[in-house]
């Protein structure tokens, strides 16, 4: 393009006589900034309904009426976080059950509670017998929870120490008679010792390697209970322990008896689950997640030695499991330490999603439905279960507890997809986002800033640019001013400056924060020598930015 | 190694030989700095004028300094004189309060009143949670237990909130009732808002009180390892009537407060009435408890006094006529009019210092950048010598005092026509709150400061410093030019300041034959304005060197000058505005904003007054008419052609950046005479919207013949006489050239005839002086 189009523009300055006011210069021909307002007003873009509708109920605020709030004695801790708020729409005064998860809980552990009474009778042997075997390893799989969710350590040998609790509290009760209620501690001790070997090379071995180490161990268990003669090589497993169900009751009685003893115990491993995950030890865990343990550990906190204790309590706590489970069926099996359970256990886990106490016991409870209640489909129902694990892993990013931020996510997704198809932005705000914009003026503001910006794009011309590199504050022609008005008058957010590196001697480009008490930041190394180079630098920058907008 | 930067700050601006002067100074990165004394001769070191210029001068101050980090208290908070701990209540309480916050959703925790220790987490509080609302909190040193309101609190809507809690039972209970008329809040009625919240709770144990923490307002006692304790929990907003009582109120006695009832006496403990106290001519820092115990609270960083309160009404609009509805005490969380740093030198002037603009000049390190600061103070002569006197304007340095135009105020570039030029000054004082800022900034909060002093690091009175906005030397930088005319020409001179008229009015000038004041001269006390009148009047004779001149209307306690107030209101042309109902001074109970509003207009004093502004390029001035009246001739004695001033350093031309013009109709003398006027000044120029009720295009350069500097001369009662130039790049275009310039020449001429005794040449009034002021020299 040539610098010289023929039109001239007129400095009206000229006639005073001023030393730097020229009489006229090449400028370009008129554009009316009405073009753009014309073009869009003539789209015919479809426009479709926006915004969310709420579908579910929000409780009224109390205003004037007091609200008492209820604590859990003896801590601080409210009986449910409730939030009072403005809806941003409508400003009216709402509560949100910030957490509901204790109402789920209420009522899943009632409704587990209430059961027995509702199982239908040609199934009750199978549902109760089922249900008891769901306690013990739903009590299991929340501790393993413990060891894998929240302290971060890989680790298979659970059934192991499980296993191994309930072979020696068999074996000392088969041996010495003792009575039911001794075998949990007793199985703790053996827990707490087994969990202690295995917690040392916890600290030094990282994930897969650890994994491997107790996969072995466990292996190594199964060998060695299997062909120990003591621990009853001959016959399958070690029994004849005393139970606590009283041999006298009806099969209903005793079968209601190890239900709801199996219910309790569950409740322990909750309650045990909610102690170690939601205080002190949790929290120091939840600021070391994995990869940022080096972090973590600048800051101060001690991980490793919380993740010691949480692996110690856990596997005291399977060891109690262990005797318990000898105490419920009067001895072991071989099979606890079958590679199959490992992988059962596993399976609840990663069904229900790791690092929750809820994604352990529901996977627990699904996984034990179609082992135990499902079992006349045979080997199929192991296809299934593993199915379902390979279709969470595939599918899901973190259990059947992640699926509705998963799918939040997924939706927000298709929706910004469907949009981007659909709309031409261009800077204005998308009708999504305008809804849910607080300052109503804000879409305007982007609006009149696209369709200036259009307008100004026609305006850059290398008279333009001329124009400004010979007059750099004086009077301008109409077009540079347009263009001039619109960088000069934008938000301060990354509005270019000039930052004095030495005064009359150099200087650079920097934008401005707009937040205030932060730096601006240099924009480029290039130095300029005078101000007015810098300023003439800083005007081709904001038109490059122009055009590339 | 650190960084090396060196601030600091002088307890005085103006002293005279012999006076004592003290020093502080804080320093990072280095324990000593080389401090010398220096008389500052010029500051703009633009490479077509003579550059930076100072004088060392011998005192026993100059050598090695011993220096430290210091720390500055930043935020405004009462705390209340308590020596016999009345406030340290263990067991039941109720604490109240009308509340206005401005930044609720701030982020962190703000603390509205309590006896609570940050540090250590003993006492209580009651404050506003990181989340925005309201909350109560108690503490025995281990654990806090706490009790918050159910919804976030509105910004700018007044409340009335108390915390009550029973010590027996344990009950907490939170009390928040919006208190919104039609005019005190944001919002009107019709705005579905839901502003109550009552919310209640049993706390598992009660404070634990430590016995030296102060009870404060809108702020809490912390504590850091280098500073020891400080106020931190800062609230932004307003807080009407307060009260600390020793037992839980029922919530019947509660709304008795808020529906504006007396207190109840059963059970106070104390009561702020912010009301109290107030006089006709302002108002104090001490708010004064009318419960039993007299535990009056003392402000610190000056919180604003004389703000709307809850039961504001619309219908006054100065504390004066009803001082119960302006209870308002506001609160910043970055408010700062002193920093309080310790001595670092104490300095007995020598007796054999001449009067001029000196500075400390104090080096760290390289003494490179901002290893090196300059505290400036100007020395009067024990008793005036000379004829000639140089007014610094003061008060507009404490106005611009560390503005941040360039980084915070988005008009600035379409205003200056330019991108700002930053430097590394600029950057250190927009990230470090400590240094306060101007009467041109708002508050992170978003409200106008409205207080600035100098005792805390002023950049903008360093001698070499460009405004970072429009890359110019700005007010003392550019006044050197003028000093240093009057050095280069030779005239014998002292100076002066803005707080010496404000101190001693007329007095002080009186005893000098001329007075020049500086190039951007807008800031004045009434007093100031006074002193200025009744000089010319008695026959003084006064140089106007500036332009933007006799604008704003500012006040200073006497026994503070070095802290001034200023409320912006009326017109565009100001960087914030007050808000309804606070446009009254706190200090002298006058109406802040411009003189205009008073019908004071510049003109009536000098002849001119402001026009209008821009940054594009400066203009030369155009003779007039009057200017070749023989009568006149004197003033362009030896100036060959029509054209004066088309050079300067101040965007090269001696007329532009702000200018101003006659306008009979705003009182400028009927016998003045405009001896040039400069024009062609780009559209980047825009008309001060006194010149016209509405807006229109037509406001700019090219459109408007009121943007213009009128370089204008009358002659006053007794021999008196004015010259004004209209213009702040007049100063900047005397070094031009060696100084020897047409400029520079006129400039000589006027300085030349005012300070020849007798009546001036060309004069009408010949006839003796006898009201005149008595004159050093005859």
């Amino acid at each position: 393009m040539s610098i010289d189009s023929g039109i001239k523009w007129r400095n009206p300055l000229f006639v005073w006589g001023g030393k730097r006011d020229v009489e006229e210069l090449p400028t370009i021909p008129f554009r009316s900034h009405k073009e753009v307002w014309e073009r869009t007003r003539r789209s015919t873009t479809k426009l479709n309904p926006v915004g969310r509708l709420r579908y579910y109920y929000k409780w009224p605020g109390h205003g004037a009426t007091m609200w008492n709030r209820l604590r859990y004695w003896p801590t601080r801790r409210r009986v449910l976080r409730v939030r009072g708020e403005y809806n941003p729409k409508t400003l009216r005064a709402e509560k949100t059950i910030v957490d509901k998860r204790p109402i789920w809980w209420v009522l899943g552990l009632l409704a587990l509670a209430i059961a027995p009474l509702f199982t239908p009778g040609d199934l009750q042997n199978t549902l109760l017998t089922a249900g008891a075997t769901f306690g013990i390893y739903a009590a299991i799989s929340l501790c393993w929870m413990l060891i894998m969710g929240t302290a971060g350590v890989f680790s298979l040998a659970t059934y192991a120490v499980v296993g191994t609790a309930a072979f020696v509290t068999a074996l000392l009760a088969v041996k010495f008679a003792l009575p039911w209620w001794l075998l949990p501690p007793i199985g703790a001790l053996v827990g707490l010792v087994f969990g202690g070997i295995i917690a040392l090379p916890a600290t030094r071995l990282d994930g897969f390697y650890y994994a491997l180490l107790t996969l072995g161990l466990n292996e190594l268990c199964r060998v060695y209970f299997v062909t120990s003669k003591e621990f009853g090589s001959a016959n399958g497993g070690l029994y004849g322990a005393r139970t606590y169900i009283p041999e006298e009751w009806s099969q209903l009685g005793q079968l209601l008896l190890a239900y709801y003893a199996c219910f309790g115990l569950m409740l322990l491993a909750l309650l045990l689950y909610r102690f170690v995950n939601g205080r002190r030890l949790g929290r120091i865990l939840r600021m070391a997640p994995e990869k940022r343990e080096a972090f973590a550990e600048a800051t101060g906190v001690n991980f490793r030695q919380a993740r010691v204790w949480v692996f110690l309590v856990s596997s005291a706590a399977l060891g109690f499991i262990g005797g318990f489970y000898t105490s419920n069926f009067g001895g072991v099996a071989f099979s606890i330490f079958n590679f199959d359970t490992v992988l059962l256990g596993l399976a609840m886990l990663v069904i229900g999603g790791v690092g929750r106490a809820e994604g352990a016991v529901v996977g627990t409870l699904i996984v034990v439905f179609f082992d135990q209640v499902l079992n006349t489909w045979g080997p199929a129902r192991f296809m299934i279960i593993g199915l379902i694990m390979l279709l969470v892993v595939l599918y899901l990013r973190n259990g059947l507890f992640g699926i509705k931020a998963q799918f939040r996510a997924w939706r927000d997704k298709k929706k910004s997809e469907r949009r981007s198809t659909r709309a031409e932005k261009g800077g204005e705000l998308l009708p999504e986002e305008a809804t849910e914009t607080e300052d109503k003026s804000v879409i305007y503001q982007r609006r009149h800033d696209k369709m200036t910006r259009d307008h100004l794009k026609t305006l850059v011309s290398p008279e333009i640019i001329e124009e400004h590199r010979h007059s750099l504050n004086g009077q301008h022609s109409e077009a540079l001013e347009r263009l001039l008005i619109y960088f000069r008058t934008r938000p301060q957010v990354e509005k270019y400056a000039i930052m004095a590196v030495e005064r009359f001697e150099g200087y650079r480009i920097v934008a401005l924060s707009g937040h205030r008490g932060v730096a601006p930041r240099v924009v480029e190394d290039r130095i300029y020598a005078t101000p007015d180079e810098a300023c003439h630098g800083v005007f081709m920058r904001r038109v490059q930015d122009l055009l590339e907008s | 190694m650190a960084q090396i930067k060196i601030f600091g700050y002088a307890d005085k601006i103006s002293v005279k030989p012999g006076d004592t002067i003290q020093f502080h100074v804080s320093a990072d990165g280095t324990s000593t700095a080389e401090a010398h004394l220096v008389r500052l001769i010029h500051g703009d070191e633009h490479p077509h004028g003579p550059g930076f210029i100072e004088e060392e001068i011998d005192c026993v101050a100059n050598g090695t300094w011993q220096v430290e980090k210091q720390f500055t208290q930043v935020g405004a908070f009462l705390e209340a004189t308590d020596p016999d701990r009345k406030l340290a209540l263990d067991g039941s309480i109720t604490l109240c309060a009308f509340i206005w916050p401005t930044w609720p959703d701030v982020g962190h925790r703000q603390c509205l009143l309590g006896r609570w220790d940050n540090d250590r987490n003993h006492g209580y509080g009651l404050g506003i949670n990181p989340s925005g609302r309201l909350e109560f909190w108690v503490g025995c040193g281990n654990e806090i237990d706490y009790l918050q309101a159910e919804l976030p609190l509105q910004k700018q809507a007044w409340y009335f909130v108390a915390a009550t809690f029973d010590a027996r039972s344990g009950r907490a209970t939170l009390y928040q009732e919006g208190v919104v008329n039609r005019y005190n809040s944001l919002l009107s009625k019709v705005a579905p808002v839901e502003y109550r919240s009552h919310v209640s709770e049993m706390f598992r144990f009660r404070q634990n009180n430590l016995p030296d923490t102060p009870f404060l307002v809108a702020g809490s006692r912390d504590w850091h390892a280098l500073r020891g304790h400080f106020v931190s929990q800062l609230y932004c907003g307003k807080i009407d009537r307060c009260g600390v009582f020793d037992r839980a109120l029922a919530r019947e006695e509660l709304d008795a407060i808020r529906a504006g009832g007396k207190p109840p006496s059963d059970g106070m403990v104390a009561y702020w009435d912010t009301t109290k106290g107030y006089t006709d001519r302002g108002i104090g820092d001490l708010v004064i408890d009318i419960g039993p115990n007299q535990l009056d609270a003392k402000g610190y960083n000056r919180p604003v006094r004389a703000q709307t309160g809850y039961n504001w009404n619309g219908r006054n609009d100065c504390f004066r006529l009803a001082p119960h509805e302006y209870g308002g005490i506001e609160f910043h969380a970055d408010a700062m009019i002193d920093s309080n740093w310790k001595a670092t030198k104490t300095l007995e002037l020598p007796e054999t210092l001449r009067s001029g603009a000196y500075a400390m000049r104090v080096r760290g390190g390289d003494g490179e950048g901002l290893a090196e600061e300059y505290i400036v103070f100007f020395v009067r002569p024990r008793t005036p010598t000379a004829r000639i006197a140089l007014l610094f304007s003061t008060a507009t340095y404490l106005a611009y005092a560390n503005e941040r135009f360039a980084t915070d105020g988005q008009i600035v570039q379409p205003m200056a026509g330019q991108p700002p030029t930053i430097s590394e000054v600029d950057i250190e004082i927009y990230e470090n709150p400590e240094f306060g800022a101007g009467c041109y900034d708002t508050h992170a909060d978003g409200a106008g400061v409205c207080y600035t002093s100098y005792r805390r690091p002023m950049v903008n009175m360093r001698p070499k410093y460009r405004i970072a906005a429009f890359d110019l030397p700005w007010n003392f930088p550019a006044d050197l030019s003028i000093l240093a005319w009057l050095e280069h020409k030779g005239y014998e001179y002292d100076v002066l300041t803005d707080e010496d008229v404000h101190l001693e009015g007329v007095a002080a000038m009186a005893p000098y034959a001329c007075i020049l004041n500086s190039t951007h001269p807008e800031y004045h006390s009434e007093r100031m304005l006074d002193a200025h009148e009744d000089y010319i009047a008695g026959g003084g004779r006064f140089i106007c060197m500036g332009a933007n001149s006799f604008c704003c209307n500012v006040a200073f306690r006497d026994d503070e000058p070095w802290i001034m107030e200023c409320r912006k209101t009326g017109g565009h042309w100001i960087a914030w505005a007050a808000r309804p109902g606070e446009y009254y001074l706190a200090t002298t109970g006058q109406m802040g904003g411009i003189w205009t509003g008073f019908q004071r207009w510049g003109q009536k004093l000098v002849g001119n007054t402001f026009a209008g502004e821009g940054f594009a390029h400066s203009q030369p001035y155009r003779r007039m008419p009057d200017s070749y009246d023989p009568a006149l001739a004197w003033i362009t004695e030896g100036i060959e052609g029509e054209i004066i001033g088309d050079f300067g350093l101040g965007n090269g031309g001696a007329a532009g950046i702000e200018i101003d013009c006659y306008k009979l109709g705003f009182g400028t003398p009927p016998n003045t005479k405009i001896i040039a006027s400069s024009g062609g000044h780009p559209d980047n120029y825009i008309a001060h919207d006194e010149e016209g009720a509405h807006a229109h295009q037509g406001f700019s350069g090219t459109h408007n013949y009121i943007l213009r500097a009128d370089m204008v001369y009358f002659e006053a009662p007794n021999n008196g006489a004015v010259f004004a130039t209209g213009s702040i790049a007049f100063g900047s275009a005397l070094p031009v050239n060696g100084f020897e310039n047409n400029v520079s020449q006129l400039l000589s001429n006027v300085v030349d005839a005012f300070i020849r005794p007798g009546p001036l040449s060309g004069s009408n009034t010949t006839r003796k002086s006898t009201a005149g002021l008595e004159r050093v020299a005859p």
